[in-house]
């Protein structure tokens, strides 16, 4: 006891240290554990295999991009919805069953830093799912390359593309699976049970994509811009196109914002009202 | 100034009360044994002292922070072990610790250093690049007792430390906690009362959601209803013997016991608490001729304040 005495600790009382700190940890989770890896490798696989399908359907008709095809169609969704679950179920509901959410909150952290930290990683880990993308001009020139070589010079056969086809639907997917993210976070911060915070993740991201399908189910009646505007499938293909819009940004991240408060909320009136 | 004061404190779930009007304050440098039954509220109120949980009425602080208005001080100062030790299961030792420190807001090179510390200090060193997953009960309690060591706080609320442990392991945890004594403030649960007899200067019995008791372990037993218990064996005339005994002033009641084989009589002797009554029960049977084998005057442990304390009749 003596010796350490004289060893001062250095300590900080850095708000953002602390984030950092927490941050990490749950990347590290992600990353460090089959868990992540098992995510990575079904959503690269998945990517893999519409490219593929989409590249045949391409052959046979033309005018969009590759990536208007990819993302315009319902098997898409199937894959899309399954994601955040998969990346958020554990955030909230792992620290409460296993009770580390005590020896969390009596550490000199708040609330808020926890919830950030364990947001911006799972956000990261989401943005990482989806670079794969970022090789698709590459792998069109190649096919492209491939397609010349072989059959000469056939304009039909050629895939087109301009960086806006693959910055739109790059933009998007990170613009809403931001308030997507936070929503599974939500969800976990609900229940102690994992599953029951995927299965209500689940529900509540069908029901949002419904909610912009409302429109072609009543016809156009006098709320029905408020539902186009809040319509995933419109803003997918409109950016998937090319077409940016600064309005779904709006949207997406101030339902990001206001979802982490309402989870700070929950988590904090779960423990005072136990 | 008090280390940890505490006033009022309440609790309330739904319609339970947990803790009521719990006041009490630690002194620096105390070690206190928080003593009670099962559900009793000592938990509860190790929760609220760590900031966990929120009372619903009353206040307290920690090295002179309060404990809602300013959480992060408070803790700060705190070192807490809770029940079952939750921990991640994914990391291993050095890595849990070393993330623990930095949640502490320990930075730089302090980390590994204190993290050295703590592993030498709990006894983790061999186990060190072991995951959490894999260690037996009694090291994942180490790790929980590292993990409140870290950046030496100056108060530490352990939730039944020895738990589930061997006694190898109790003594071992013994031995760390007094260890401790010389400059922290110490605060632990536990059922263990001959633990609590031999590392703690204080106890506070709380039963029901009260604080039953609050003093030093030897002010507690002194005035204790068992303290001048006196129980003897001798063979002879019961009656005549009781009803003397029965005379002498300071003894309140003489209870005989059941009949013990080859004619030998069983009688306590329940007197004030502070006096001796051997000298003049072994006088008075000594004075009928009568063989007397056993004589043996009670001496009061904490578990004798335990039972009185907290018995339910």
């Amino acid at each position: 006891m003596a010796e350490k005495e004289k060893i001062a600790i250095s300590r900080t009382q850095s708000w953002y240290y602390t984030l950092r700190t927490i941050f990490w940890r749950e990347f590290r989770s992600y990353l460090c554990t089959p868990f992540g890896w098992v995510i990575l490798a079904c959503a690269i696989g998945l990517q893999g295999f519409w490219l593929q399908a989409v590249l045949q359907t391409m052959s046979k008709a033309t005018g969009e991009s590759v990536m208007f095809y990819m993302l315009d169609n319902v098997n898409f969704w199937f894959f899309f919805i399954f994601i955040f679950p998969l990346i958020t179920m554990r955030t909230m509901a792992e620290e409460e069953s296993h009770g580390t959410l005590e020896v969390f909150l009596t550490a000199p952290v708040t609330t808020t830093q926890i919830i950030l930290g364990k947001y911006i990683a799972a956000l990261l880990f989401y943005i990482i799912l989806w670079t794969p993308m970022l090789l698709y001009p590459w792998v069109s020139d190649l096919g492209n390359l491939y397609t010349a070589l072989r059959y000469d010079i056939t304009p039909e056969g050629r895939i087109n593309y301009t960086p806006a086809d693959w910055f739109g639907p790059i933009s998007i997917l990170t613009i809403s699976g931001s308030f997507f993210i936070a929503l599974g976070i939500f969800c976990s911060s609900l229940t102690r049970s994992q599953i029951i915070a995927g299965i209500v993740c689940t529900c509540s991201i069908i029901i949002y994509y419904f909610m912009g399908r409302v429109p072609e189910l009543w016809g156009e009646f006098p709320a029905a811009p408020a539902f186009h505007y809040l319509s995933i499938s419109e803003q997918i293909s409109a950016f998937s196109r090319g077409l940016i819009d600064t309005r779904p940004l709006v949207l997406y991240v101030s339902l990001a914002v206001f979802t982490l408060a309402l989870t700070k909320r929950v988590v904090d009136y779960r423990r005072w009202h136990r | 100034m008090s280390m940890v004061t505490v006033e009022h404190l309440h609790k309330v779930f739904g319609r339970f009360t947990a803790v009521k009007d719990a006041t009490f304050s630690i002194e620096k440098g105390e070690i206190v044994g928080f003593l009670g039954p099962n559900g009793a509220g000592k938990t509860t109120t190790m929760k609220m002292l760590t900031g966990y949980l929120p009372p619903t009425t009353g206040t307290a602080s920690i090295a002179g922070y309060d404990i809602i208005d300013k959480p992060l001080e408070a803790r700060r100062h705190l070192g807490y072990m809770p029940e079952n030790v939750p921990l991640y299961e994914d990391l291993r030792v050095t890595e849990y610790l070393e993330y623990r420190a930095r949640l502490k807001g320990i930075c730089g090179k302090s980390v590994r250093q204190q993290v050295g510390w703590v592993v030498d200090r709990c006894g983790l060193e061999p186990k060190r690049r072991n995951l959490i997953r894999t260690l037996s009960k009694g090291y994942r309690q180490r790790v929980g007792l590292a993990d409140a060591l870290l950046g030496n706080p100056d108060l530490l609320i352990l939730d039944e430390p020895t738990n589930g442990l061997d006694p190898n392991q109790i003594r071992q945890i013994r031995e760390l906690v007094r260890s401790l004594a010389e400059d922290h403030t110490v605060i632990l649960s536990t059922h263990i009362l001959s633990e609590v007899e031999m590392i703690c200067n204080k106890v506070i019995i709380i039963d029901q959601g009260q604080i039953k008791a609050n003093d030093t372990p030897q002010n507690l037993t002194r005035n204790l209803r068992a303290a001048g218990r006196v129980s003897i064996e001798f063979k002879g005339d019961l009656d005549v013997v009781v009803k003397e005994l029965e005379a002498f002033e300071p003894v309140k009641k003489v209870i005989v016991e059941a009949p013990l084989p080859g004619g030998w009589h069983h009688v306590i002797v329940r007197a004030e608490p502070g006096t001796d009554t051997r000298e003049k029960a072994a006088d008075i049977i000594a004075s009928h001729h009568f063989p007397m084998r056993h004589i043996y005057r009670h001496i009061p442990s904490l578990e004798d304040v335990f039972v009185e304390m907290t018995r339910k009749d």
